[in-house]
């Protein structure tokens, strides 16, 4: 491996002496990851997969890193962690890649983890949650928006406590992620002294939830913070606007899985109007930074062809940030040295299409940019209204935000 | 040959395999043909396991990821809380999966075919929710693991699992080729090809398929427990995943169910498009590819591989000889 490196920033050097004619010689930089392309987490990946293609066009069309051009080598893991082992072992082992990036979500990531730790290997996380967090690696860097552990439940009961919150009704999707946020949301609500009068854990595959709101609106909470999975969150969203929640509460949702994805947001139409719920990136004036607009021209016109997400707003700008980070960094340490290019991400703030992005020492956002926004004045079945500034109103965090939280709830759903 | 040369053939083609196993992990220094070479080693002994009680007794278990995921949780637990060494939680998960087998020997008292297939399933879930709320192995959430040091004379834990697993494959034919030569085996038979029938000639059908359901169980679970060191993360959506099931069953179906050597070659071949497909078509297709071998297979060669080449298993499999 050192020897590679080596080899690698050799080859920049000479690069860089010879000028231009000689580039188009140099082999191809290669990153390889896995994504997920089938199973559960398809949807997601795909679209991701997206937007770091658009990058690799990007930054080819601009003569590539280092005047090499940018290769992706991807298989598909799908959706499993038993898969993602053998296959990073391949991308290392035998297709020599020269730098890694990460699946989406957590569970193909978790088992890679140890792997690139024992190995001392740079990995770009995509859209992970706490996957370092016990194994501490030094070389990874998330580009998911979610920052500090607990952030995450503390922006959105701090709108609640905010809008007049007392008390907090959880409920949650027996699953990993979900399991995840309803643990901190537990932390900060005992830490801040909110009494948890209603914790519902309901199994994965639920279809019926009017029971289970019901017995929500009895309790009478002012906060009621959901952690679901897309089919669970339209369930959940249909059984409140049959059975009602009541006047007591002030703010809903929190953690919902799904209402960020175009085709349920369409599905659902209205009856999204009032939920308060976390994102990564929206169509609101203070999130458009240098090359958004361009990138999302791009994508659009692409995720027809490619099938993904008409949107892609929740994954696909944050695969090309990831892209430019190391553009960034290679660029900065003019070589494909691992440790030189995480310690150049480690230490600077890196300008991105989704905004600037600095880096804790565990390889997390410095501060989160999570974003909770509310939806207002949506319509049944339209797509298009989505692209349009408004329809979901940024509350936090404060250097984003596009307007104030609409409360009690049911004022907000009209 | 007779039977004792066929003994004598099978001990010295085990050591062969072993010794060339072992050699492998001293000379290569790619470690990617460990991390693939034990997903086939597993998938294996996962098919191997799952004909003794699916093919020899010919009840059909879908419940392969529920053995399966309780050998992973049951290392888990026991590394969790002990610290305990890869072999102590093989061990562990195996009587485990007995015990499980045991329950679900007993449930084939009261249901045959489909039903005692629908029950496995439901005995999957049953557990897979049971683990997803247990907070000591992590939950919904899953749980990171540390390896510990490898122990000597392997440089690397993943040549050692797959030295690991070698072994256990070895365990799992050679059972499952005793119990085929053994009375165990014909009584199997008898009762597949006509419960009541074996019955009221004298096979002890209850006691045979309790033994059947403990060893594949036992089985399952001990080639199940070294994946949460493989893996070093187990989450119960990946441990009870069914397609353990599916490509257990599957495998088996390919390779024939009649010898212990189908579902070896059944998981070679199948195992190893996998592990193939994955790393070059890499995308939807390869679910199609498999799917389209295994109607191939199907329609082209109901008995398996071993059906195809050798008439003989052909007639056995249908209980004419």
């Amino acid at each position: 491996m050192k020897r590679r490196t080596f080899l690698g920033g050799a080859m920049a050097v000479a690069v860089v002496g010879h000028g231009s004619s000689a580039l188009a010689q140099q082999p191809p930089i290669k990153i390889g990851m896995s994504m997920p392309q089938t199973g559960g987490l398809a949807g997601g990946g795909k679209a991701s997969l997206l937007g770091i293609e658009i990058w690799r066009d990007d930054v080819n069309a601009k003569g590539g890193l280092l005047g090499r051009k940018v290769e992706l080598v991807v298989y598909d893991d799908k959706s499993s962690a038993s898969e993602t082992p053998a296959i990073y072992a391949k991308l290392v082992d035998v297709d020599k890649v020269d730098l890694l990036f990460a699946p989406y979500a957590t569970v193909p990531t978790a088992p890679i983890m140890p792997f690139v730790k024992q190995r001392g290997l740079l990995l770009m996380g995509n859209f992970s949650f706490q996957v370092n967090s016990k194994v501490g690696h030094d070389m990874w860097f998330n580009n998911a928006p979610w920052g500090p552990a607990d952030s995450w439940a503390a922006s959105f009961l701090d709108l609640a406590q905010k809008a007049g919150g007392k008390n907090m009704a959880l409920l949650t999707a027996d699953q990993e992620f979900a399991q995840n946020l309803a643990l901190t949301a537990r932390d900060v609500a005992k830490k801040r002294n909110i009494p948890i009068v209603f914790d519902q854990v309901y199994p994965p595959n639920t279809v019926e939830f009017s029971s289970i709101i019901r017995a929500l609106k009895a309790a009478k909470p002012d906060i009621v913070y959901v952690a679901s999975y897309p089919p669970d969150s339209a369930g959940i969203l249909r059984a409140v606007n049959e059975i009602g929640i009541g006047d007591s509460v002030k703010i809903f949702g929190g953690g919902m899985v799904g209402l960020q994805f175009a085709a349920v947001m369409s599905n659902l139409g209205s009856l999204l109007n009032g939920v308060v719920n976390y994102n990564t990136w929206l169509p609101e004036k203070s999130m458009y930074f240098d090359g958004t607009k361009e990138f999302f021209d791009k994508y659009t016109k692409r995720a027809v062809e490619a099938k993904v997400d008409p949107l892609g707003y929740y994954l696909a700008p944050f695969g090309y940030a990831m892209g430019q980070m190391i553009e960034a960094a290679v660029g900065a340490t003019k070589s494909l040295d691992q440790k030189g290019i995480a310690k150049y991400l480690r230490e600077n703030e890196h300008k991105t299409i989704v905004g600037p992005i600095a880096f804790s020492a565990d390889g997390e956002r410095k501060e989160t940019a999570t974003l909770q926004a509310q939806f207002r004045g949506v319509k049944d079945k339209d797509i298009e209204q989505f692209r349009s500034s408004g329809k979901q109103v940024i509350l936090f965090p404060d250097k984003l935000k596009t307007g104030e939280l609409i409360a009690p709830f049911e004022a907000a759903r009209n | 040959m007779n039977k004792r040369s066929h003994s004598i053939a099978f001990w010295a083609a085990v050591a062969v395999f072993l010794v060339a196993v072992l050699s492998m992990t001293q000379i290569v220094r790619n470690e990617y043909p460990f991390f693939a070479g034990y997903v086939i080693l597993q998938f294996i002994a996962l098919a191997v396991a799952w004909s003794i009680l699916g093919g020899y007794a010919g009840y059909v278990n879908f419940g392969t990821n529920a053995f399966f995921g309780v050998g992973v949780y049951t290392a888990v637990a026991l590394f969790n809380a002990t610290g305990a060494p890869l072999v102590v939680q093989i061990a562990a998960a195996a009587v485990v999966g007995m015990t499980l087998g045991f329950g679900v020997g007993l449930l084939t008292l009261r249901m045959r075919g489909i039903f005692f297939s629908i029950a496995t399933i439901a005995l999957a879930i049953i557990i897979e929710t049971f683990v997803m709320n247990w907070r000591f192995v992590g939950g919904a959430a899953g749980i990171q693991i540390q390896r510990p040091p490898v122990t000597a004379p392997f440089d690397s834990y993943v040549k050692m699992l797959f030295f690991v697993q070698a072994v256990l494959v070895v365990i799992a034919i050679a059972i499952a080729r005793y119990i085929q030569n053994s009375r165990i085996g014909r009584g199997l038979q008898a009762l597949r090809d006509d419960e009541l029938a074996a019955e009221c000639t004298g096979v002890p059908t209850l006691r045979l398929k309790l033994i059947a359901c403990m060893i594949s169980g036992a089985l399952i679970s001990a080639a199940g427990a070294p994946a949460a060191m493989y893996l070093q993360y187990a989450d119960p959506s990946s441990a009870f995943n069914l397609s353990y099931s599916v490509s257990a069953l599957a495998m088996a179906l390919i390779g024939g169910t009649a010898h212990w050597i189908g579902p070896v070659l059944g998981a070679i071949l199948l195992g190893s498009t996998q592990q193939l497909l994955a790393v070059t078509i890499s995308s939807e297709v390869n679910v199609l590819v498999l799917g389209i071998m295994l109607v191939l297979f199907v329609v082209g060669a109901p008995k398996g591989i071993i059906g195809l080449l050798r008439p003989r298993y052909r007639l056995r499999a249908g209980g004419k000889q």
